[in-house]
């Protein structure tokens, strides 16, 4: 661990003796294979003490309990902000009993058959982290019907790792772009369910049966997950988990769905508060019915955003996706400071670029609002705030979101670009439901 | 402008609360099975009702999921084995001057708490800060089991040090003359001090007393001394917060407090130039939290500690009250600046931020039009720039004065 890091560690809040570590860390809690909530810390505040971590454990069931237990108002939907909208009553809050029976039940741990999960890694250029994700699939408490590794690279430099692993499919896509290897990844893929993650990821031991255990339980097409931090061990990666808030910070199930879209759509319909395309699956019925992801956005073309472009077309045509943050994975952020700043500005570019096709394809003006008002009166506060109270470096990183946004504006002016629609676009009627 | 204040019992079928012409506004002190949830206001039109329903409403939104917590807290209390602590004993000391009215109304409500045996033993010492008559002490003479001690070097500082030496036992809590203690408040600190035996001090809950005149009602508006319904816990560092512990304000507030009595020796007791009374009468809660998390000790926020203030009467109190705590925070900031070199950088930096808030809360209330607001930002920024302009050796000045007079 560098002088700059943070130990990342997880403690299971269901065991009683209490944790005694010192150190700078980010302690993730969980009751059992329930991941409960996360919480940094510097080397004066730790280790945690018997009432702190008692304190914690009461106020992380109580979440979970709202958002888990249809006594007490579950399941919750999101709201603007992407946070559960309470739904707990009086009545419910003084009836409920045996609260921590009720939280062992939630934390039982999926038995649910993967069978009809295919899992779809799409890789490029990276082959020991390739390995390092293919041996968490092979980990898997419900092995997966099958795993797809899309190879984007030229030359195909992945089969050989891909070779260690007996049961995964080997498909090179040399076209460059992750839209492009994804979609070649859902051709090949025969599940009724295609789960998605990335080489940079490990996934944790129940990912595959939660997931299918999720889609058993509710009637949706999509779903999301947590993405926690496998290391924090440079600034770079400090940064983006802490300053930059990492892939999200909910540790409750939410329902993404019409009024979500509807709420923050004067701004854009904030469907990157869905989730991270590292961790989200689909029911292959979807993208029948949708298409498949928009093959001039995502890393290697546009920037990003082919994840939230996807959910914006399933929201915009009445579907909903589901965030169960029971299916964890961790992700290695980028570990120098070149590396995020290519990624912070990726992100803000296929930001852009996801808000124009959106714009382009559904006629909906919040999404420009979102580029021409909203981004930048976000840059300007930012500035002001990182100018007072910091964090060191937030301004460099700051720039570089601007940069990224300056060169999305390229899209918006792109003439070309703008009128090659989404390949399988939805039939007008079911659009027309949806514009005003 | 009045507001009732009424306290409700949550896990009881709630009633309509029905105001009088005069009132236009309820503050709710919640507790569920007797444990303090949640404190809310609510404007009205004079003369109305807060109907069931209404109040229904508001405990589904607030304080259904601090009863969860606390159902939680309990059953995972149970859960863990129960390790038998030795009890430390308290000193409750109240500091006081020319006040006995209400030094008899503290008394009263903390013999009503004093039948639990919490504590090893519970001792109360008034300390008589230099009043001018007798009427404190005959106050005192009231009550049994109360001993008294006079100081007659004028300045809170001087009478809760006076105290700090008086005193006998493990733990002391100090206590304003203008609280009334909640009746779980002894119990509360208890809990606090069993739970955490490492802990350097103690801060609790602040809730109003009456919420009758406009100013009171302003004060709890604009925060009060309120810091929630919920345990912290305060170290010498803090992730969320860089400047802390410099922003000690965030632990809770001087008139409800409560030390290891040898730590507090071992620190040298309160700066006595801080918290003098009229001149400046603040600071010195501020200096001592500040302290105690710099020796590496915690400091625990009980939400169950609770008392009652009764916040100023009038606008030009209150404005006072803001300019004080402008002036208070500066001459404590100068100086921690001045005795603590490592921490100096975060001391200019709290200056800087201290400053930048000020006048963005100024922008705010401009915006909106707020006359009242901005008097009372303006007051604690005038307030911060006279403290920040020589106010500590000022002080330190006029205590000198007053040691001189008094050997």
């Amino acid at each position: 661990m560098t002088a700059a890091g943070f130990d990342v560690r997880h403690i299971d809040l269901a065991a009683a003796d209490g944790d005694t570590r010192g150190g700078r860390a980010l302690s993730i809690f969980w009751w059992k294979d329930l991941p409960l909530g996360m919480r940094a810390s510097l080397h004066d505040e730790l280790p945690y003490g018997t009432p702190q971590l008692r304190q914690l454990a009461a106020e992380y069931a109580a979440e979970q309990l709202e958002a888990r237990s249809i006594r007490l108002g579950a399941p919750l939907r999101a709201t603007y902000e992407g946070w559960p909208k309470p739904a707990l009553s009086l009545a419910a809050a003084l009836e409920a009993e045996n609260l921590v029976d009720s939280l062992e039940e939630f934390a039982t741990v999926s038995s649910a058959s993967a069978q009809d999960i295919s899992v779809v890694i799409c890789t490029r250029d990276r082959g020991p982290a390739l390995a390092d994700c293919l041996f968490s699939v092979a980990g898997q408490r419900s092995a997966p019907g099958e795993v797809v590794v899309v190879d984007n690279s030229r030359d195909g430099n992945a089969k050989a790792v891909c070779g260690q692993f007996p049961d995964v499919r080997y498909v090179h896509e040399p076209r460059a772009g992750l839209s492009v290897a994804r979609n070649a990844g859902i051709k090949a893929a025969r599940g009724e369910i295609v789960a998605f993650t990335d080489d940079d990821v490990e996934l944790h031991p129940s990912w595959t049966a939660e997931i299918a255990r999720a889609f058993a339980d509710r009637n949706v097409e999509a779903l999301t997950g947590l993405v926690l931090p496998a290391r924090l061990d440079t600034a770079a990666q400090c940064c983006f988990q802490f300053a930059m808030g990492g892939f999200g910070t909910t540790f409750v199930p939410l329902t993404f769905e019409r009024r979500f879209f509807e709420e923050t759509r004067p701004s854009g319909a904030h469907v990157w508060k869905i989730g991270a395309g590292a961790n989200m699956a689909f029911r292959r019925s979807l993208f029948e019915r949708i298409g498949l992801f928009d093959e001039r956005l995502g890393a290697g073309a546009a920037g990003c955003s082919e994840d939230s472009e996807l959910w914006y077309r399933l929201l915009a045509t009445g579907g909903a996706c589901l965030y169960e943050p029971r299916a964890v994975v961790f992700h290695h952020h980028r570990s120098d400071w070149p590396g995020l700043r290519r990624q912070i500005r990726a992100y803000m570019k296929g930001h852009v670029a996801a808000l124009v096709a959106q714009y382009d394809n559904f006629g909906d003006r919040g999404n420009i609002v979102r580029i021409c008002k909203q981004l930048p009166v976000y840059f300007l506060t930012t500035f002001v705030k990182a100018l007072f109270e910091g964090p060191p470096g937030r301004l460099g990183i700051l720039a570089t979101e601007v940069q990224g946004w300056l060169a999305g504006l390229q899209f918006l002016l792109r003439f070309g670009w703008r009128k090659r629609r989404t390949p399988m676009l939805i039939p007008p009627p079911v659009a027309e439901g949806v514009a005003r | 402008m009045s507001y009732k204040l009424v306290e409700i019992e949550l896990s009881e079928p709630l009633a309509t609360i029905s105001l009088s012409p005069q009132q236009n506004g309820v503050g709710v002190v919640a507790r569920w099975r007797g444990r303090l949830i949640g404190f809310e206001m609510i404007e009205l039109p004079a003369g109305s009702a807060v109907t069931v329903e209404r109040l229904n409403s508001l405990a589904d939104e607030r304080f259904a999921r601090r009863i969860l917590v606390a159902k939680l807290e309990e059953e995972l209390r149970k859960r863990q084995p129960v390790k038998e602590a030795v009890l430390p004993s308290l000193s409750i000391a109240i500091c006081t001057k020319d006040r006995a009215q209400r030094l008899s109304r503290l008394l009263g409500s903390l013999d009503r708490v004093r039948t639990e045996p919490t504590f090893r033993s519970v001792e109360i010492i008034v300390v008589d800060n230099a009043s001018v008559d007798a009427t404190t002490r005959d106050a005192v003479a009231g009550f049994r089991d109360v001993r008294y001690v006079f100081e007659p070097k004028a300045g809170l500082d001087f009478a809760r040090n006076a105290a700090l030496h008086a005193a006998k036992a493990d733990i002391i809590a100090y206590l304003d003359d203008d609280v009334v203690v909640d009746r779980n408040w002894l119990e509360g600190l208890a809990k606090a001090c069993g739970d955490n035996p490492g802990a350097g001090g103690f801060t609790g809950l602040v809730l109003p007393f009456r919420l009758d005149t406009e100013a009171q009602i302003l004060f709890e508006r604009r925060g009060g001394f309120g810091r929630g319904f919920a345990r912290r816990e305060f170290h010498n560092a803090r992730f969320e917060n860089p400047l802390h512990p410099v922003g000690s304000g965030v632990l809770g507030a001087g008139c409800n407090m409560a030390f290891d009595r040898a730590l507090l020796i071992e620190l040298g007791g309160f700066d006595e130039a801080l918290d003098t009374g009229a001149p400046l009468p603040g600071g010195g809660d501020l200096d001592i939290f500040y302290r105690v998390l710099r020796s590496g000790r915690p400091m625990i926020y009980e939400p169950e500690y609770a008392v009652y203030h009764e916040h100023r009467e009038t606008i030009p109190q209150l404005r006072r009250q803001y300019w004080t705590w402008g002036l208070g925070m500066m001459a404590f900031l100068v100086k921690s600046y001045r005795t603590d070199d490592e921490m100096r950088a975060r001391h200019r930096a709290m200056v800087r931020w201290w400053f930048f808030d000020q006048f963005k809360a100024l922008a705010r209330a401009a915006s909106r039009l707020r006359g009242d607001e901005m008097r009372f930002g303006l007051a604690e920024l005038c307030g911060g720039i006279y403290g920040l302009v020589g106010e500590y050796d000022r002080s330190r000045a006029r205590i000198q004065a007053i040691r001189e007079r008094n050997p």
